[in-house]
């Protein structure tokens, strides 16, 4: 059977010598790689017209051997040469210059034809790589330790003013939406100042006693009152709802006279039916005191 | 205050004769002095009377305490399940001979005189018997016999115990509407009134109770000939005039008048109805008794708010969503109206 094989060789090898012409490993220098160097290799294959590189038969990117890995693989055809560029990359880590076998590899060419077609072995045989060290294996004895490592290298220095307006820029903008969320939230200092009921009700009574007398006048002047203390307990406040507006209201108490009266007044002026009867208990220069009063307790409270 | 024309003596007698009436019953039930007050006013505006009330807190003592004190003709029917409006109308009976007799019942007993008619536990009759009822409220007349019957003197007081929902029947907003007032009554909350309920002999023989109250204090044929002067003697000023007009609007459209209620999100379509005209003229009607007991001739905001929810409230009809919390909503509303409507 081996026999067989062998015979069978012979009678394939004379053809495929004669299809090939000739096969060249070029390297741009042989010598003076270091570990992790990568290492550009270009193979070209010349051969009989018509023949072409088998595809399945270029080596693959991977491992080589166990110092060298094999990277790229990339084939081109000019005329009748068949070149392959190969990128190698060696991790020989070595502790003298010394050179090392890449081991070749085979290559298939095939010729197509229309009763069959004819193929054709290439070897690509080996060739050497020369290796160095990095250093020296022994380096010069240090005191420190920390002399074998090299000194750090200088940081380039950094423009710290577009950083530094930037920040301030932001800050700003911070604060201005603080702000703005302030008022809108009413927190301080835009707490809502406690509306001065009184103070409206009194300017209007001061200004309705310079005009003349009239019933309108009066009425508007006990309604302006009125809607200060609707405004000051938080609801429409009846007559009857006095003793309890007082109870809430403390600093008001002094007035409990002046307001018994008015809301008296007011009570006849409005649902007695008779505005006359009501301004002679209760003139309006009265209310206007009494809402003055109010005013200065509001104030004071 | 006494505004009250002097020559107007009888009015004020009559205030003299609500005072003692007022006093008479207070005696007898402790620490319900605003419940006694509406009730008078209800009397003195011939209305009729719902009180709703937990089990015990003495509804029923209240009621026949006023019937006694008032005086006159005074029938009391309790409400069942199986009653019919026949049972209120007719005696059926088997007479001694063995022949069966049909005579006047409760309503008809009294004839025309009949003052005052008590239903107990008015809930628990059925709708057949509100039916009736809300004829005999709304007309004070009744088809027996076959002739009419009227009660001109009649006035309805009924009872009602809110805690128990089982087999009763919720009366129909008509029959509702003809109450001048729902009295949500409950226990004094006043710790000494409290120990005197709980210790005191007095309070404990109902029926002892009620007889030592003085009877006959107001006499129920004149009732309504002073009912109708103190309407036409109490004067209602146009200020007033705008501002019931304007609570009445505010209960029936409270988004349109700015009222929010927590938790309610659509106030727009909360009130469905109700607030009849007939409420608010039953309204002012209770008002001015009240601004006549007041001794004044002339309605004030307060005499408005003092009748407005016992009035108002059981006359307002809720979305349906919210009518299980209406002992909640309609008191809040209530209370709304007359913290935003100003007055005057």
């Amino acid at each position: 059977m081996r026999l067989a094989l062998a015979l069978l060789l012979t009678v394939l090898a004379g053809p495929a010598v004669a299809q090939l012409r000739g096969v060249e490993v070029r390297v741009p220098r042989t010598f003076g790689y270091f570990l992790g160097d990568l290492v550009e290799a270009t193979v070209a294959v010349e051969a009989e017209p018509g023949f072409a590189l088998q595809a399945s038969s270029l080596p693959q990117a991977g491992p080589v051997t166990y110092w060298l890995d094999l990277r790229r693989v990339e084939t081109r055809q000019e005329g009748t040469r068949h070149i392959l560029h190969l990128t190698y990359q060696t991790f020989y880590a070595a502790i003298d210059a010394r050179s090392l076998e890449v081991p070749g590899f085979p290559l298939v060419l095939t010729r197509g034809a229309d009763h069959g077609s004819t193929t054709a072995p290439v070897e690509v045989p080996g060739w050497s790589l020369g290796l160095s060290p990095l250093r020296e294996v022994q380096p010069a004895r240090r005191a420190d330790p920390a002399d074998y490592l090299r000194p750090d290298g200088l940081g380039p220095r950094l423009d710290p003013i577009p950083a530094r307006n930037a920040a301030l820029g932001l800050g700003v903008a911070g604060l201005l939406a603080l702000v703005l969320l302030a008022r809108d939230r009413a927190w301080w200092p835009f707490r809502p100042r406690p509306a001065r009921a009184f103070a409206d009700a009194a300017r209007r009574l001061a200004a309705l006693a310079r005009g003349p007398e009239s019933e309108a006048g009066y009425r508007e002047g006990l309604l302006a009152l009125h809607r200060g203390l609707d405004a000051k307990a938080g609801h429409r406040l009846l007559a009857d709802d006095l003793d309890d507006f007082l109870a809430r209201h403390p600093a008001f108490r002094a007035q409990r006279e002046g307001l018994a009266r008015f809301f008296a007044a007011s009570r006849i002026a409005f649902f007695g039916g008779s505005v006359a009867e009501a301004r002679d208990r209760l003139p309006l220069a009265e209310a206007g005191a009494t809402a003055r009063a109010l005013a200065a307790a509001e104030r004071a409270a | 205050m006494n505004d009250i024309r002097r020559g107007d003596a009888m009015l004020t007698d009559w205030r003299a004769a609500a005072q003692a009436f007022e006093a008479a019953v207070a005696g007898a039930v402790l620490g319900q002095e605003r419940i006694i007050r509406l009730v008078t006013i209800a009397v003195f505006a011939r209305g009729h009377v719902l009180l709703e009330g937990d089990v015990g807190v003495g509804k029923t003592t209240l009621l026949r305490a006023v019937a006694r004190a008032m005086g006159g003709a005074y029938e009391r029917v309790e409400g069942t399940v199986d009653m019919m409006p026949t049972d209120l109308v007719y005696h059926t009976y088997l007479a001694e001979d063995g022949r069966p007799r049909v005579e006047p019942g409760p309503v008809l007993r009294s004839s025309e005189d009949l003052a005052i008619f008590f239903f107990n536990e008015i809930n628990r009759a059925r709708p057949q018997v509100h039916a009736l009822l809300l004829r005999l409220m709304a007309e004070r007349s009744l088809q027996a016999f076959n002739r009419e019957y009227r009660f001109p003197l009649l006035q309805v007081f009924a009872d009602r115990n809110r805690v128990e929902r089982e087999e009763t029947f919720e009366l129909p907003a008509a029959a509702r509407d003809r109450f001048l007032m729902e009295i949500g009554m409950e226990a004094p909350r006043d710790p000494a009134t409290r120990r005197a309920l709980a210790f005191d002999p007095r309070f404990h023989d109902t029926d002892g109770l009620i007889a030592g109250i003085p009877t006959g204090l107001l006499d129920p044929a004149r009732l309504g000939g002073i009912a109708s002067a103190i309407q036409h003697g109490v004067r209602a000023s146009e200020a007033i005039q705008a501002y019931v007009v304007a609570l009445w609007e505010a209960l029936v459209r409270p988004h349109e008048a700015g009222i929010r209620l927590p938790g309610i999100d659509d106030m727009a379509g909360l009130v469905q109805g109700g607030a009849s005209p007939r409420g608010v003229a039953a309204l002012v009607r209770a008002a001015r008794v009240r601004a006549w007991l007041e001794e004044r001739d002339w309605l004030v905001p307060e005499d408005i708010r003092a009748v407005f929810e016992p009035v108002m409230a059981h006359r307002v009809f809720l979305e349906p969503i919210h009518e299980l919390h209406r002992s909640e909503i309609v008191p809040a509303l209530c209370r709304a109206v007359f913290e935003t409507v100003p007055a005057p």
